[in-house]
C-alpha cells in the first residue's frame, strides 16, 4: 500500500439529461487506490457509486456525459480513450465484477469459451494454454471438479459459483485494478463470507487494488483500507477503514451506523436509529449542504453555500459545515423520539 | 396461558418436477414442519435459497397446499375457510417494494382494496379507513391519491403494510419486508413493524435471511434448511446458544461495521445441495464442520419442546447428562 | 437554483397515472404526431364523405366515362380525382371507400381481440393444461393459411360486409393470443397478483383489475398491427373479387377494377393504392410510436 496510486480520478461529474432537466448523479468525486489496497465506496441507491465505477470503466450509458480533472490508470490517463484502446484495457489492465452473477454470464456459452474469448482478446494464447490457465484460475477460486465446470453453461452452477467464476474472469489477465460493484449483495449470508474472503485472500497474493463498491457497512469492516462515504453524487467523508467506522465524522455515515441493528449491541425491541427522509433528485447547481434536509444538526451555516470537504488528520476527511465541538449530542435521540 | 393462533404439523410441500414427457423428480420444499405462533407473538423463520421458506409462507397464504401434514389458525384447518375469511385472518407484506403494488391502482385505491373485495362499507368510509391507515404507517397524506411510480422504497413498503393491516388481520406475514430497501429505510420500517406489533398486538411471522433483523423484532426464531426446521427457540436463547451448527455459522456470518472486524471462516464446506438431491443421513453433514460418521448415515430427529434442534452432536449443550454434547 | 428535496412535496401531481405518462411521452414522439395526423385526417375524410363530395360513389354515368383528373389535359373542377370506367366520381369512391377500411380495421381488431385476449389470459394466468390446449389451438389456427380460408368460406357462404368482418376476426387472433399470454405471464409472477389473492380477491376481478390494466401497453401495439394486416387482407380479397361487392366501393376493388388500365391510365390504379399505403403507414407510425412510450417504466 505505498507509492504511486495505480488509479487517481480527480473532480468526477456525471450528467444525464432526462426529460428537460440534467441530472447530476455524481459531482466532483475524488478518489484514488494504491497497489494492494482495497478502497471500500459506500452509499445507497442514487448517491452515484456505480455510475462513478461506470465512468471509471468507460461503460456510462449512452445519454450519459462525463468530466472529470484527472483520471488515470497507472498514469495513462483514462480521459478520452479511443474504444480500441478501451478494449484493451478492460479485462486486461482493469477488470470489473458485477452485483447480479444470473445476468452477468453470457447464458449461450460455455464457461470454457467465455474465459478463453478473454484471454484470447488480450493475449496471444493457443486454446491449450487457454484451457490452463483458466483451470489454474478456476482451482484458485476454489471452484471444485474444474474440467467440468469448463464445459458448462453459466445456468448449470449455482449463484455462489457463478460469482465465483466472474472472479476468476476478472482475474484472468493479471489485472492491477478490480472493481467489484456488490459482488455478494445477491448471494446467500454464508456464501456471501466466503466469497468476500476469497476476494481477500486473492489480493493479498497479487497485490491488485480493488475498489469495492456496497451499501453494507459490515461487509466494508471486515475487508476495506479505506472508506469512502457517498451521499447525493458527492463524497461526504473518506479516511482509514477503523477511523471511519469508530468515529464517523459525517451525520450520514452516523446516522448508518446507528440504523444497523447487531445482535448483542442494539437491545431487542429498543427502537433503532435511522435517517428521516428520503434520497432527493440531483438536479441543479449546489447552493447548499446536500444533506441539510436529513440532518440532526442542521444550522444556518449549512445553508449559506456549498460545503467543502474539508482535510482532518492520518487523511480523514469530511463534508460538513458544523464541526464536533457545536453539534448537540442529543440530536439523534430527539429525532428518534419525535417520530 | 398462550393461545395459539397458528399450529403446523408435519406439514409437507412436495413437487413433481419435470415436463410431461420426462421421468418425474419429487422436489421436496418442505418436510415435516411443526410450528406454533401465539397470540402477540412474533416468530423469525430464517434460511437461505432453497430452505422453503417462501414455500412456507405461501402455505399459509392458501396460494399453496401442503402435500401432507396439518396447519390449523384459530383452531380450525386452513382449507375450511374460504377465500373472504382467510383474507381476514392471514395477509402478507411482501419483499419487493417494486411488483407489490398494482402500477396502475392509486395509493387509495390499493390500501382500501382488502375492504372494497368485502364489499365493506362505501367509497366515503373507506377512504377515511385509509387515511387512518397511512397515518398510523406514516406514510405522508399527500401521498394516499398518487400512484406507486411516485413513492420511494421506503414509502411502498408503507403502503404494503397499510394494505395488510386495513382488514385487522389476526397474522402478519412479512416475507423479507426490508431486504430490498435502503440500509437508512430499512430502520424506519423495522422501528413501524415494532410498534405495530405492539399497538395492535399482532402476531406476526417474520421472514428474513438477515438474523440480525430477525433477532432485534422476533420473540421466537426458527432456523430453516432445506426445508426442514433444524433449530427453534426463544430469539436470545437461540443467538448466545445456538445448537445446531448451521445456526452457528448463520450467526457468524454476520458481518457488522465494528472496527477492526474481520471477516469470519465459516469452515463450511461444499455448496448447497439441490432441494431435488437432498444428502442421506443430516440434511446438513456435506457442509456441517463438526460431521462425524453417524451424520450421513442417519436423519436426525427434531427434539421437542421448547427448544427444538436437529442434529445428532448438537453445540453448547450445557446438560452434561447427555453424552452426544459437544461444547464449543 | 436550489436542490430540490422532493420529500417535500405537498402537492400530487394527479397527472403522473401510468396512462397519462405514456400519453405526455406519445406527444413527444415524431411518429406518433405524423402517423396520427394522417391517421386522424384519413378518419375525418371518411366520416365527411357526404359533406365533402356531393356524388354518389355508385352512381353511374355512361357518358362521362374515363374523364381525365384535374391533373391532366381536359381535366376539370367538376370530377377532380377524374371517373372510372363506369363514370362514377373517383374521388367520391376514394372517399367513402375509406370508410370500408376503417369500419372493417376497427371490427376485426375489436373481435380478433377478444378472442385473442382471452385466450391469452387464459393461457398466461392458469398455464398448464389451459395453456397446452389453447397453444395446440394456436399451432392449429397458424398453420391455416389465411387468405385462402377466407377466400373459400366467402365463395362458398358469399360475401357481405359483415361477413368478411366475421371471418377476418375469426381468422387473426393469433397474434394476440400469443403477444397477451407473454405479458400475462409477466404479470402473473408480480407480487400484487399474489396480494390481491391474499387478500381474497375473486379471479375474475384478478384478471379485470390487477391483470389487464397492466397489460394494455403491447395489447394496443398487436392492435395496431392487426388494425393494418385486417385492411389490407381486405384490399387483397375484394381485389380477387371476393371482398366487398359493388355497389360498395373499397379501395381494394378500385385497384382490381383500374387494374385493365395500369398502362393506360395508371393514376386510376395508383390513387387507392397510395391510399392504402398511407393509412398501413400511418398505423404503423403510431403502433410504433406507443410501443416506444409503453416500455415498462424503470424504478423510482
Amino acid at each position: 500500500m505505498s507509492g504511486e496510486p495505480i488509479l487517481e480520478v480527480k473532480g468526477l461529474q456525471v450528467e444525464i439529461p432526462v426529460d428537460g432537466a440534467v441530472l447530476r448523479p455524481v459531482r466532483g468525486v475524488d478518489l484514488h487506490v494504491f497497489r494492494g489496497e482495497t478502497v471500500a465506496v459506500v452509499g445507497e441507491s442514487g448517491c452515484g457509486k456505480s455510475l462513478t465505477a461506470l465512468a471509471i470503466m468507460g461503460l456510462l450509458p449512452r445519454a450519459a456525459r462525463y468530466t472529470c480533472d484527472r483520471i488515470t490508470l497507472n498514469g495513462e490517463s483514462l480521459a478520452n480513450v479511443s474504444a480500441r484502446r478501451w478494449r484493451q484495457l478492460r479485462g486486461d489492465r482493469i477488470a470489473m465484477i458485477f452485483q447480479d452473477p444470473m445476468t452477468a454470464l453470457d447464458p449461450c456459452y460455455r464457461i470454457g469459451d467465455q474465459m478463453r474469448e478473454i484471454l484470447q482478446q488480450h493475449r496471444r494464447i493457443s486454446k491449450q494454454d487457454a484451457r490452463e490457465r483458466s483451470l489454474e484460475l478456476l482451482r484458485k477460486v476454489g471452484i471444485p471438479s474444474p474440467e467440468e465446470r469448463l464445459s458448462q453453461f453459466p445456468h448449470q452452477l449455482s449463484g455462489g459459483l457463478r460469482q465465483r467464476v466472474m472472479i476468476a474472469m476478472a482475474l484472468l489477465c493479471e489485472p492491477e485494478l478490480i472493481i467489484a460493484d456488490e459482488p455478494t449483495t445477491a448471494l446467500d449470508v454464508t456464501i456471501q463470507s466466503q466469497i468476500l474472503r476469497l476476494l481477500q485472500d486473492i489480493q493479498r497474493d497479487t497485490g491488485i487494488g480493488l475498489i469495492l463498491i456496497t451499501h453494507d457497512l459490515g461487509v466494508v469492516a471486515g475487508m476495506a483500507d479505506r472508506i469512502v462515504v457517498m451521499y447525493g453524487g458527492e463524497v461526504v467523508e473518506v479516511g482509514a477503514c477503523d477511523d471511519v467506522l469508530s468515529r464517523p465524522l459525517h451525520p450520514y455515515t452516523e446516522g448508518l451506523m446507528r440504523s444497523i441493528p447487531v445482535p448483542g449491541q442494539t437491545k431487542r425491541g429498543e427502537l433503532l436509529g435511522f435517517i428521516p427522509g428520503i434520497v432527493p433528485r440531483q438536479t441543479g447547481e449546489r447552493t447548499r449542504c446536500g444533506f441539510i434536509d436529513r440532518c440532526p444538526y442542521a444550522a444556518e451555516v449549512c445553508a449559506a453555500g456549498p460545503v467543502p470537504l474539508s482535510a482532518g488528520e492520518n487523511g480523514h476527511e469530511v463534508r460538513c459545515a458544523v464541526p464536533a465541538q457545536r453539534r448537540d449530542p442529543q440530536a439523534w435521540n430527539r429525532l428518534t423520539e419525535a417520530s | 396461558m398462550t393461545d395459539d393462533v397458528l399450529i403446523m404439523q408435519g406439514v409437507t410441500r412436495e413437487y413433481a418436477v419435470g415436463g410431461p414427457f420426462a421421468k418425474k423428480k419429487i422436489l421436496k420444499a418442505l418436510r415435516g414442519i411443526d410450528l406454533t405462533v401465539s397470540r402477540g407473538q412474533t416468530l423469525g423463520l430464517v434460511g437461505e435459497s432453497g430452505c422453503g421458506k417462501s414455500t412456507l409462507a405461501k402455505i399459509l397464504l392458501g396460494v399453496e397446499e401442503p402435500t401432507a401434514g396439518s396447519v390449523l389458525v384459530d383452531g380450525r384447518p386452513i382449507s375450511s375457510y374460504d377465500r373472504l375469511e382467510r383474507a381476514k385472518l392471514i395477509q402478507p407484506v411482501f419483499q419487493d417494494p417494486y411488483s407489490s403494488l398494482n402500477p396502475r391502482m392509486t395509493v387509495e385505491a390499493i390500501i382500501a382494496s382488502p375492504l372494497e373485495v368485502r364489499g365493506e362499507g362505501t367509497r366515503a368510509s373507506r377512504r377515511k379507513r385509509v387515511e387512518e391507515l397511512a397515518a398510523e404507517v406514516g406514510l405522508p397524506r399527500h401521498l394516499v391519491d398518487a400512484y406507486p411510480s411516485q413513492l420511494s422504497g421506503g414509502q411502498r413498503q408503507r403502503v404494503a403494510i397499510a394494505r395488510a393491516l386495513i382488514g385487522e388481520p389476526k397474522i402478519l406475514i412479512c416475507d423479507e419486508p426490508t431486504s430490498a430497501l435502503d440500509v437508512s429505510v430499512q430502520s424506519q420500517i423495522l422501528n413501524l413493524l415494532h410498534r405495530l406489533k405492539q399497538e395492535l398486538n399482532l402476531t406476526m411471522i417474520l421472514i428474513s435471511h438477515n438474523l440480525a433483523v430477525v433477532h432485534h423484532l422476533a420473540d421466537e426464531v426458527a432456523v430453516m434448511y432445506l426445508g426442514q426446521i433444524v433449530e427453534r427457540g426463544p430469539s436470545e436463547d437461540i443467538f448466545e446458544r445456538p445448537h445446531h451448527p448451521y445456526t452457528d455459522a448463520l450467526l457468524r456470518a454476520v458481518l457488522t461495521p465494528r472496527p477492526g472486524s474481520r471477516l469470519p471462516d465459516l469452515g463450511l464446506q461444499a455448496e448447497f445441495p439441490s432441494p431435488l438431491n437432498p444428502p442421506p443421513g443430516c440434511v446438513f453433514h456435506p457442509r456441517c464442520p463438526y460431521a462425524l460418521a453417524d451424520c450421513s448415515r442417519l436423519e436426525p430427529s427434531s427434539t421437542g419442546g421448547q427448544r427444538v434442534h436437529r442434529c445428532h452432536h448438537p453445540l453448547n449443550m450445557v446438560d452434561i447428562s447427555m453424552s452426544t454434547a459437544a461444547t464449543r | 437554483m436550489t436542490v430540490a428535496a422532493d420529500s417535500a412535496v405537498p402537492a400530487i401531481d394527479r397527472s403522473m397515472s401510468p396512462g397519462r405518462v405514456a400519453l405526455r411521452r406519445a406527444l413527444r414522439h415524431g411518429s406518433f404526431w405524423v402517423g396520427g395526423s394522417i391517421l386522424l385526417a384519413i378518419t375525418i375524410v371518411a366520416v365527411l364523405a357526404p359533406v365533402l363530395t356531393h356524388y354518389d360513389p355508385a352512381a353511374q354515368n355512361l357518358t362521362q366515362r374515363f374523364l381525365p383528373p384535374i391533373w391532366a389535359e381536359k381535366g376539370s373542377w367538376d370530377h377532380i380525382l377524374g371517373t372510372d370506367n363506369l363514370g362514377r366520381d373517383y374521388l367520391a369512391r376514394l372517399l367513402y371507400g375509406a370508410r370500408i377500411s376503417l369500419v372493417i380495421g376497427l371490427f376485426t381488431v375489436l373481435i380478433s381481440g377478444l378472442i385473442g385476449t382471452t385466450l391469452g389470459v387464459a393461457a398466461g394466468y392458469w398455464g398448464g393444461w389451459v395453456d397446452l390446449v389453447i397453444n395446440f389451438v394456436v399451432t392449429i389456427r397458424l398453420t391455416l393459411p389465411v387468405v385462402l380460408v377466407a377466400l373459400v368460406v366467402v365463395a362458398l357462404v358469399g360475401s357481405s360486409l359483415s361477413l368478411m368482418i366475421i371471418v377476418i376476426g375469426l381468422l387473426l387472433w393469433d397474434r394476440f393470443a400469443i403477444v397477451v399470454r407473454s405479458a400475462t405471464q409477466q404479470v402473473a409472477q408480480r407480487e400484487y397478483i399474489i396480494s390481491a389473492r391474499a387478500i381474497g380477491s375473486s379471479t375474475a376481478r384478478i384478471l379485470i383489475k390487477e391483470v389487464l390494466p397492466n397489460i394494455t401497453g403491447p395489447l394496443i401495439v398487436v392492435a395496431s398491427i392487426e388494425f393494418a394486416h385486417a385492411i389490407l387482407l381486405e384490399a387483397a380479397l375484394s381485389f380477387l373479387g371476393l371482398g366487398v361487392q359493388p355497389p360498395e366501393v373499397s379501395w381494394g376493388l378500385m385497384v382490381a377494377e383500374a387494374k385493365a388500365q395500369l398502362l393506360f391510365r395508371p393514376w386510376m390504379v395508383a390513387i387507392p393504392g397510395a391510399a392504402l399505403v398511407a393509412l398501413i403507414f400511418a398505423i404503423n407510425l403510431v403502433g410504433d410510436a406507443i410501443r416506444d412510450v409503453t416500455t415498462p417504466e424503470g424504478r423510482a
